[in-house]
């Protein structure tokens, strides 16, 4: 691998140095490097985003905003965050390592747009937003992702900061199923937050990873089961649904029979998880 | 590009390549030869540094991108006589053939620094980025605790030399 390097102090140096040479932008390194080491990808000129410094992380209106070169380790070490996005807390504690937390960003997992992001996949629960430079453009997360590794931004643009709304009162499921616990990407993901009254589904999201060339969400199958009972046999009827849609991939991973079973037994094992919750509290 | 850093508290300027990794760098160019490179892609921690008081894998980070910064590698530690936890993976044999040694001594060191009595669940936590393929990891636990508890000892000899101190 050779290349320049170049820590620009502005949005605007750093926006007219991407759109001008065939640039990488640099935060944690913790994607990059490995696909500069495999050479799959061949940059002329490698951008440090840390060179723009780090924002605090913020909350208002019951939304938390997160700063280029946030990293992981910085989010589990603050109180607020961790009070608030407790299901975050979990997934992100079972991202890489310590070593990689200290630091990998959750801006970086969403531009890389791998379909086994796990901070990608959150977003899609969270209403997650990002905010563009130098355009000052605020778009939904599961807009900008154009499929593996493909991130719909202008030369000159780049994420300046990304934004997740709490879900006051919602009960949350996330599992990853992967050859080692910590390391590593998945073989398949499912994350869930559900909000419910007495046993009925008032509002649901769900959303799988791995599974797809993307992150994959039904709005129409989550509003179908709106107002229903939550019953083993709604979530049968709804990983029927699931894998009749899905249609993963065989890859070095797992073979694509293996991850359409986990379809709809991870989401069964969802609702055991989830009633077990409710049976309790 | 010339950086200059903090290198085992040495400061450190160096024209050094923009496409170098750290690890390269710290190993051919610095000589800190105890980080080694296992996987080179982020799993084995074999490469591991402090860098800024954090563990980090060295060969995830460009060596450029340490302008600024403070490094640590085991060489550091023991020009400062700050061998508690070596001695102690020595001690319960928990090194065979030593490549990994030197990056579980520096998630070791950082783990201690923030929290000198970790329980077993905390040390499996902090130490999930180190793999080793020959000792198993039940000594190398054995090894932190014991280190843990050597740390004490060395706090409170000196609290109480303080004390003395304070008394005379
Ligand atoms: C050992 C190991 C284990 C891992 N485990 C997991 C895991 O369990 N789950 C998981 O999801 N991931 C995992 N990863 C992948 C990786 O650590 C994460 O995706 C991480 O969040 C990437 O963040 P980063 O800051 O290091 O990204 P970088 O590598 O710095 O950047 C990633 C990509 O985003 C682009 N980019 C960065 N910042 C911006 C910006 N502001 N605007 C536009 N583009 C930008 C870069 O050019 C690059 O293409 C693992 C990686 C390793 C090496
Ligand atoms: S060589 Fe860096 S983690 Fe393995
Ligand atoms: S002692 Fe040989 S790898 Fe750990």
């Amino acid at each position: 691998m050779q290349f320049k390097y170049s820590k620009p102090k502005t949005i605007e140096e750093l926006s007219m140095l991407k759109s001008n040479y065939n640039a990488k932008l640099l935060a944690g390194g913790t994607d990059l490097m490995v696909k500069l080491r495999a050479k799959s990808c061949k940059p002329e000129i490698i951008i440090d985003t840390k060179g723009l410094g780090k924002n605090e992380i913020k909350f208002e209106n019951e939304k938390v905003i997160i700063p280029l070169n946030t990293t992981y380790s910085d989010l589990l070490k603050n109180k607020k965050f961790k009070e608030k996005f407790p299901m975050l807390v979990d997934i992100i504690k079972k991202i890489g390592s310590p070593q990689i937390r200290n630091r990998a960003t959750p801006i970086g997992n969403i531009c890389n747009a791998s379909p086994a992001g796990d901070f990608l996949l959150a977003t899609y629960l969270y209403h997650g937003y990002a905010y563009i430079k130098p355009t000052n453009k605020k778009i939904k997360i599961s807009q900008l992702i154009d499929g593996p590794g493909k991130i719909k931004l202008k030369p000159e643009e780049f994420i300046y900061s990304i934004e997740l709304k709490e879900r006051i009162g919602y009960e949350y499921y996330y599992e990853k199923v992967g050859k080692r616990n910590a390391m590593n990407i998945s073989i398949i993901s499912l994350g869930i937050v559900l909000k419910k009254k007495q046993n009925i589904i008032e509002e649901i999201k769900i959303a799988y990873g791995s599974v797809g060339p993307t992150i994959i969400r039904f709005e129409d199958l989550e509003k179908s089961v709106i107002g229903k009972e939550i019953t083993r046999d709604l979530f049968d009827w709804l990983g029927e649904q699931y894998t009749k849609r899905i249609n993963p991939i065989t890859d070095v991973r797992a073979t694509a029979e293996y991850r359409k079973k986990m379809v709809k037994n991870l989401l069964i094992k969802a609702f055991y998880n989830l009633n077990k919750t409710f049976q309790e509290g | 590009m010339k950086i200059r850093f903090k290198l085992n508290n040495k400061d450190i300027e160096y024209d050094v390549e923009e496409y170098k990794r750290a690890l390269d760098f710290l190993r051919d160019d610095m000589r800190m030869t105890s980080v080694k490179e296992g996987c080179g892609e982020g799993e084995c921690g074999a490469c591991t540094i402090i860098l800024n008081g954090k563990n980090v894998n060295s060969c995830m980070i460009l060596a450029v991108e340490l302008d600024g910064q403070e490094v640590w590698t085991l060489e550091g530690l023991n020009e400062i006589g700050d061998t508690s936890i070596q001695e102690s993976y020595i001690e319960k044999g928990a090194i065979q053939c030593g490549f990994c040694t030197p990056g579980f001594i520096m998630s070791t060191k950082v783990l201690l620094d923030n929290n000198p009595d970790p329980d077993d669940n905390e040390i499996k936590e902090a130490l999930e980025g180190n793999l080793c393929r020959c000792t198993g990891y039940t000594k190398i636990i054995e090894a932190v605790k014991l280190a843990s508890t050597k740390l004490a000892e060395k706090n409170t000899t000196v609290a109480d030399k303080r004390g003395e101190k304070n008394a005379v």
